[in-house]
């Protein structure tokens, strides 16, 4: 059933204008909008500071999203996608400096584009071998073995073989061209930001199209009660492993689309932290929500940025302000966990969907 | 009015105030904009926290001593807890904020930033002294006020073969044996692995399997054990002094029975505190005075630590605040000469500035910095140092410059 409130007057006539996205003109014309927003005007009225912190909640969105579906629609308690991020990253890396690929498509600047579908294939991959313990565990237990994807993809194989690969400095230095789209080199903040937003809306499009089909049914069955929907047919160990490939897929598109950004890599970009702060980003945003998720990066990289901002001024006065801001950043973190979990345990988007109500219904909301 | 609904206003009005102040112009008058990135909280904090202190403070020496010709710098300094996405946005708010010049930290980052900038023509003064960003025909803007990692390493090693192995009870019988003890995921520590094998192999080492000890460890005896089994004459570390200490101390407690040489931030006045007896006889290059010694400029130092921080004790300083006063000391020469000769853009920065340094020297024991267009380390002379009766004694300098001086001049820049 559609979630959308429909002006007076106005109904589906069949099960295709229900399962419309968006399903009136006021909406679509706010989609309009928004996607003008984003591709004009964020790129023209940004600078490249603004853009570089857009990047980075791009990324966080595209690496919460796995964490996202995991957690949020399937039950899946993960904490090691970070490593998944880093199979993404050092799969596309690798295919472009080491692989022979043919003239042509180095011509045609597909090198890239092809790497990052691999990468998303072998983190997809990676993923599913992580997540076979959950055919017998869940809960706590598999936490400790999601974590395992950490010590075992990136302190053992990475850092102690992959990353070894033609020598320090020299494969994973990414020279200035190597990052290529068709005829565009990925060389500025701008094209990193234009690469981004549509990975994102890509990838955002495809979960949120699968939680609308069987798949996604059937997840969110084993997120309420997987006991329950292995009674009604569905074949839970499968959609478990699904659920962790899909995961993985998106994490290695984060991977992939990471390296855009960087010159260099090493197992030192994919700590254990960042799988933590991801958590972190859907429970801010809201657990089983494709919106919480874009909502929770905001929150955690621009709000974070503002706050910093925001006290720059009175760091004339205090010096140190500024030196102790992550010590301050941190706290945040955690603060905000604490007063979500206990103020508004379904996240920003709960929060966003009663101002909605609040505006579709206004005047009559009781 | 409840509770939650006065939070929610208040947390309102708050969130407003700081995006009003954040979206707030930020210029200033007469200022020169330097940006600081450093590690108070992360996988270096052990070594970054003096470093830092080192930065604030000499910013301020120069600022009493006229700034850059008049107009006073202007420091931004931000932990970005050695995470590179950190890093990466913090640059940019630098050069949104119309820094002239950043002081940056790590390796890792200064190297995922090298290209931006490189483009963006921005004098980095970094805390990385890796060896791969000293080729100005890769790394133009890239700069350190020390000789570099890779430098240190095969000077180093020198040493330890010129003066200890002919002492050793196997010397002319065997080839001396040599190990590297150090984090394989940390570009710091691994950055100078290519070119300490290749001065292994120079001087007729065995080269045994690496062992890889985190930043964070405590406990390295598996490492030790494993190294054992190679039975090493020598073990170069690549860490910083917490991990440092932690293996040399493991060493010492199982018996390994090799010497250690240590690269230059795990090398300081704090691993004999830490590692006691373990530490006697390790050595290891520093790139300038240790906290107190007597040589020139120290007493500004020292002054301006206590004026500064006089919470820190100066017992507790260790040679990190010199690597920053160094640094610090050697952009501001930088600064006040482009901006004699044509302004504070950063081609100029470079060019009319650190390119102009032909054994300039800023004291506190670093060696005269000569950058050249073709090549920006420093100096080709290194010293070593070995920890004597639980104090850090000069064992040898090492010319590396004259003792090879086609390798020198041809072969090893970069790398």
């Amino acid at each position: 059933m559609s979630t959308t409130f429909l002006p007076c007057g106005v109904y589906h006539q069949n099960y295709a204008q229900e399962h419309g996205w968006w399903q009136t003109r006021f909406i679509k014309a706010k989609m309009i909008l928004l996607f003008v927003v984003l591709f004009v005007g964020i790129p023209f009225g940004a600078d490249s500071y603004w853009l570089s912190v857009y990047n980075q909640v791009g990324y966080t969105i595209l690496g919460a999203l796995g964490v996202q579906l995991l957690i949020g629609f399937c039950g899946q308690v993960t904490l090691g996608h970070a490593a998944f991020l880093a199979v993404g990253a050092y799969t596309s890396t690798l295919l472009i400096l080491e692989f022979p690929w043919p003239q042509l498509l180095i011509k045609w600047g597909l090198a890239y584009p092809l790497s990052i579908i691999i990468a998303a294939v072998m983190s997809g991959i990676c993923s599913v071998l992580f997540g076979l313990p959950s055919a017998r565990v869940k809960g706590f237990y598999l936490i400790l073995t999601t974590m395992a994807a950490q010590f075992i993809i990136v302190d053992f194989i990475i850092t102690q073989y992959v990353s070894q690969i033609g020598g320090r400095g020299q494969a994973f230095s990414l020279p200035p061209g190597t990052i290529k789209v068709g005829p565009w080199v990925i060389d500025n903040d701008l094209k990193v930001y234009y690469m981004m937003i549509v990975l994102v809306i890509l990838c955002v499009t495809i979960v949120v199209n699968l939680l609308r089909s069987r798949a996604g049914r059937a997840w969110v069955a084993i997120r309420d009660n997987d006991i329950s929907a292995e009674v009604m047919g569905i074949n839970v160990v499968k959609y478990k492993l699904l659920a962790f490939f899909v995961a993985g897929f998106i994490g290695g598109i984060a991977g992939a689309f990471w390296i855009s950004n960087l010159a260099a890599i090493s197992p030192e970009h994919f700590p254990w932290f960042w799988s933590l702060w991801l958590v972190g980003v859907i429970l801010i945003g809201g657990v089983g929500s494709i919106h919480g998720t874009i909502f929770g990066s905001i929150f955690m990289v621009v709000v974070m940025e503002l706050l910093q901002l925001g006290i720059m001024p009175l760091a004339d006065t205090y010096p140190k302000l500024l030196m102790d801001f992550l010590f301050i950043k941190e706290a945040a973190f955690g603060l905000a966990i604490c007063a979500f979990m206990i103020f508004e345990p379904y996240g920003l988007a709960y929060r966003w969907g009663q101002i909605k109500n609040y505006f579709n219904l206004w005047p009559f909301s009781y | 009015m409840n509770l939650r609904n006065m939070c929610l206003k208040m947390f309102v009005l708050i969130f407003a105030v700081v995006m009003a102040a954040g979206f707030s112009a930020t210029a200033g008058a007469a200022e020169v904009k330097v940006g600081a990135l450093n590690d108070m909280t992360g996988a270096t904090s052990d070594v970054g926290k003096d470093y830092a202190l080192g930065i604030a403070e000499a910013i301020h020496y120069a600022n009493d001593n006229g700034g850059v010709n008049g107009k006073q710098i202007k420091l931004y300094q931000f932990d970005y807890g050695y995470r590179v996405p950190e890093a990466l946005t913090k640059y940019k708010l630098f050069k949104r904020l119309g820094a002239v010049a950043v002081l940056g930290w790590g390796t890792g980052d200064t190297e995922a930033l090298s290209p931006t900038v490189t483009k963006d023509k921005m004098p980095y003064v970094s805390a990385s002294y890796s060896g791969h960003l000293t080729d100005p025909a890769k790394t133009p803007y890239n700069l350190f006020a020390a000789t570099d990692y890779s430098s240190n390493a095969r000077a180093a090693i020198t040493a330890w073969f010129d003066e200890k192995w002919p002492k050793h009870k196997d010397y002319g019988k065997r080839k001396p044996r040599f190990v590297c003890s150090y984090m394989f995921a940390s570009p710091y520590c691994s950055a100078p692995i290519k070119a300490i094998k290749d001065q292994a192999a120079i001087l007729g080492f065995d080269i045994g399997p690496d062992q890889d000890v985190s930043l964070f460890a405590i406990d390295t005896k598996s490492q030790v054990l494993a190294m054992k089994d190679f039975k090493p004459d020598l073990v170069w570390h690549g860490n910083t002094t917490m991990s440092v200490a932690a293996t040399v101390r493991d060493a010492y407690a199982l018996g390994l029975g090799a010497d250690h040489i240590v690269n230059n931030w795990g090398f300081d006045e704090n691993l004999p505190r830490l590692a006691g007896k373990a530490s006697e006889n390790v050595m290891g290059a520093a790139v300038c005075a240790f906290y107190g010694e007597n040589v020139p400029m120290m007493d500004k130092v020292v002054a301006y630590g206590q004026k500064y921080n006089p919470g820190v004790l100066k017992e507790k300083r260790l040679v990190r605040t010199i690597q920053g006063w160094a640094n610090v000391l050697a952009l501001w020469e930088a600064l006040k000469r482009a901006d004699k000769s044509g302004g504070l853009s950063g081609e100029n920065i470079l060019k009319k500035g650190f390119e102009t340094m032909e054994n300039y020297d800023i004291g506190l024991n670093v060696p005269p910095l000569t950058y050249t267009a073709t090549d920006h380390r420093v100096a080709g002379k290194v010293p070593i140092y070995e920890i004597a009766d639980g104090n850090i004694k000069l064992l040898k300098v090492v010319d590396l410059k004259t003792r090879w001086p086609d390798k020198w001049a041809k072969e090893w820049i970069g790398w």
